[in-house]
């Protein structure tokens, strides 16, 4: 792909909210994730989730930021995305005080990623249907069970005209977003893009993910660590975000996918070092770079061990295994559809000069200008972004 | 910049399985409704949808594929599977880095989550099947596919609601455009689900009794599902495996309304703004369009805004305008590639398929209706229509070979 300029990053996430904070959270990873972690969440209900330990975004009021009109029919996810998306405008000077600056305003979209997307808004439905009376389920909650309305709500509430996509690849699709933007920015059918995703924790989903027994709680070291949160990129294309006058934070250089089937067909969960190899190698190439020029890697790592040694391996293949290697998810969890984005913020935060942590292989690097953001999902494929300093 | 094709169609659908029984039924108008089977209606007092028929999964799937999927997938597989035997694709020319499999839907694996959900409910975490699990996940739906074919190139779920089939093949098309792959299994698939009859219920959206699109006594939709699968390759692969190609994918348009979830905007502008990109970029002009295939859902909302967009693009020209869904339903995400699939044949056949139930046509709606009965006629270009919550608009151009100019889609 032709590199991309990043002009905007917001932020909702369990270490902070806004760009700026979450940047800063990153330079001491250890307090980060300690206070992430800390005590029970609480989407998760103590009585029937005792224990349970998870990365959630605290001290989230969403009225702080879009005002209190107008929220009541939104569920969590819908909250956490629609404000990221607010904060990334802002940050990209693409809107002042919820108004679109100058009067000229570019045609806005988004790519937004969600792996589950409203599973507590289906959830609740269900519980009316199942319990009461599928009569009394609450139509203006009922748009909410569909996978893209969160992205929807986006756009209608910052009156965004250009194309609004979802994308659900699993833990993927906010790399794959970048295609999405960069696909309808080379047919011009949107100026500017709002990329990268949001997933809510809710106790069904962090149920079902015990329930497979892959979640860590109490004092595991082993195991997912459940996260959520939404962030969004503004992306364009250079030589108008450059016209614009606007800073450009960094390039969107490379994308890359793979899918690798399973070595048996009675297995569905599997990751595979191939795809691994493929997607990241593709995603160099696609950036006209080599190996040598990574500087770090923003890797997928959370915790469940057949999907992380297939990775790390992958890397190794493609990369060696001096360049440094992080696993961030291990600070704020593993938020599956919003993973890559925020994959992609830290990533932002580290050419910014936050410390490439926590490492699980390689030595830190001195200056980080080169940064490759890998997504690995549960059933094969795997995405991978090179995001690179000006 | 080089052009892409549809080589090959599958189709599971309300009115038949395969593409042979879909094109009969949906050219004589029969009628696809029926009395619910998948789920207990009692107390919703509606128990009408159109439901796909004597689908038996087995009939398509291997022993091990059959135990991974739902229902969605299963139709989905099915549709693949035909559309790569009509294309006649064998298995090398199919596998590997250079095939992508990009699929719609609304919500996918829905009946299995259902059935969690329905567990943990009653009986709490200990029912929830824990094998399940892993098998709900709306990103299953091209990795089924992929898995069946031994791709192993992109694969990519977009869930745009009932606009997801034409958000699919537009993009699947692009992918090939840009060089990411040369062969394409696009499409889209959806299953009817208790809570989405329940919510379109609510939202006082379903008819009693038909769908009459443009109709004045028009009172609403009903579900349908199934699955609609196109094989898209490019022109290079076309010609080095010597394949007749069905016809050309132009190209397509996308813009979202920002005005209300489930409502289209008052004025159609963001369907318009859709239906004009899809003209433009197929380098062509509106007079060349020849047919649409509507999005029709007989709602009150959608059809008067669809027509109002269709008379402003056309002006004073006539083109004629038919909805599947008086006969199909609205099969939600998979409606647009269903359709898509009767846009295709409607370029093979020069028929346009009929509308039924067209006993008053609204002034409202003050289009060129195919009413009741399908029609012979050109059929050079034509666009296939969708509209979607979220504020989705959609619109996707197809064409008989030889129509579009070299350079279509180009950026």
């Amino acid at each position: 792909m032709k590199a991309l300029a990043v002009t905007g990053l917001g932020v909702v996430s369990p270490i902070g909210i806004g760009h700026a904070a979450f940047a800063e959270a990153l330079r001491d990873a250890e307090t980060a994730r300690d206070r992430a972690f800390a005590g029970q969440p609480t989407v998760l209900d103590a009585e029937k989730v005792p224990g349970a330990r998870a990365a959630e975004v605290r001290d989230f009021e969403p009225a702080d930021y879009l005002g209190s009109k107008g929220l009541r029919n939104f569920d969590r996810l819908t909250k956490m995305m629609i404000v990221a998306a607010k904060l990334a405008l802002e940050d990209a000077g693409i809107k002042k005080d919820g108004q679109f600056v100058g009067s000229a305003a570019p045609k806005v979209g988004i790519c937004s990623s969600t792996a589950y997307g409203s599973l507590d808004a289906i959830t609740e439905l269900n519980l009316v249907a199942e319990l009461e009376d599928p009569r009394y389920i609450n139509p203006a909650r009922f748009p909410n069970t569909v996978i893209n309305a969160a992205a929807g709500y986006v756009s209608i509430w910052e009156d965004l005209r250009a194309p609004n996509v979802t994308v659900v690849d699993g833990n993927c699709g906010a790399l794959d977003a970048v295609l999405a933007c960069d696909t309808h920015l080379l047919h011009r059918r949107g100026d500017v893009f709002l990329v990268g995703g949001g997933e809510a924790l809710s106790e069904p989903l962090y149920l079902a993910f015990r329930k497979l027994g892959i979640v860590a709680e109490g004092d595991d070291t082993l195991g997912s660590h459940l996260g959520e949160g939404a962030a969004y990129l503004v992306v364009e294309r250079r030589e108008e975000a450059e016209a614009r006058g606007v800073p450009v934070r960094a390039l969107l250089a490379g994308y890359g996918t793979a899918f690798e089937p399973p070595l048996s067909p009675a297995v569905l969960v599997h990751a595979s070092a191939d795809s691994v190899r493929r997607a990241v190698r593709a995603a160099l190439d696609d950036a006209g770079i080599s190996p040598g020029d990574v500087d770090a890697v923003c890797c997928a790592a959370g915790g469940i061990d057949l999907i992380d040694r297939e990775e790390s391996a992958g890397l190794a293949a493609v990369l060696g295994t001096d360049v440094a290697v992080a696993a961030p998810k291990l600070v704020y969890g593993e938020s599956f559809g919003a993973s890559g984005a925020l994959g992609m913020a830290t990533a932002l935060a580290w050419i910014d000069g936050a410390p490439v942590a926590p490492l699980v292989s390689g030595s830190a690097p001195g200056q980080v200008r080169t940064v490759v953001v890998t997504a690995v999902g549960f059933y094969g494929n795997v995405s991978a972004v090179v995001l690179r300093a000006v | 910049m080089a052009r892409v094709y549809v080589t090959g169609m599958g189709v599971v659908s309300p009115v038949g399985i395969g593409r042979a029984a879909f094109w009969e039924a949906l050219t004589q108008g029969t009628s696809g409704v029926a009395e619910v089977t998948l789920f207990d209606t009692k107390g919703m007092d509606r128990n009408l949808a159109c439901e796909v028929k004597g689908f038996r999964p087995r009939d398509f799937l291997t022993a091990a594929e059959a135990r991974h999927v739902g229902r969605c997938s299963a139709m989905s597989l099915a549709a693949a599977r035909e559309a790569v035997s009509h294309a006649g694709l064998r298995p090398e020319q199919l596998a590997g880095e250079r095939t992508a499999v990009i699929l719609g839907t609304t919500m996918g694996e829905a009946n299995i989550l259902g059935e969690l959900e329905s567990a943990w409910i009653h009986a709490g975490t200990d029912a929830v099947p824990t094998a399940k699990i892993t098998r709900y996940g709306t990103t299953l739906l091209p990795i089924h596919v992929a898995r069946a074919f031994g791709t192993r190139g992109m694969v990519q779920t977009l869930p745009a609601a009932c606009a997801a089939g034409n958000y699919a093949i537009g993009f699947a098309a692009d992918q090939i455009r840009a060089g990411r792959a040369d062969v394409a299994i696009t499409g889209a698939s959806e299953i009817i689900e208790k809570l989405e009859f329940a919510g379109f219920l609510r939202l006082g959206a379903m008819t009693p009794d038909v769908v009459r699109p443009f109709d004045r006594d028009r009172r609403g939709l009903l579900l349908g599902e199934g699955s609609g699968i196109l094989i898209l390759e490019s022109e290079e692969h076309v010609v080095r495996r010597g394949a007749t190609p069905l016809c050309e994918v132009g190209g397509y348009g996308l813009a979202c309304d920002a005005h209300h979830i489930t409502r289209p905007h008052p004025e159609g502008e963001g369907s318009a703004h859709a239906m004009r990109q899809a003209i433009e970029s197929s380098r062509i002009t509106a007079d060349q369009v020849d047919f649409i295939n509507a999005h029709g859902t007989g709602t009150q909302a959608n059809d008067p805004i669809e027509a109002r967009v269709i008379k402003d693009i056309f002006g004073g020209r006539r083109v004629p305008v038919s909805s599947n869904k008086s006969v199909l339903g609205h099969c939600m995400g998979a409606a647009s590639a269903i359709e898509a699939v009767a846009c295709v044949e409607t370029i093979l056949s020069g028929i346009y398929p009929p509308t039924m139930n067209l006993e008053q046509q609204d002034p409202e709606c003050d289009v060129e209706v195919v009413a009741n009965e399908a029609r012979r006629g050109d059929a050079r270009v034509v666009l296939n229509n969708a509209l979607a919550f979220g504020g989705y608009d959609a619109v996707l151009a197809l064409a008989k070979l030889g129509v579009l100019p070299a350079d279509t889609g180009a950026a």
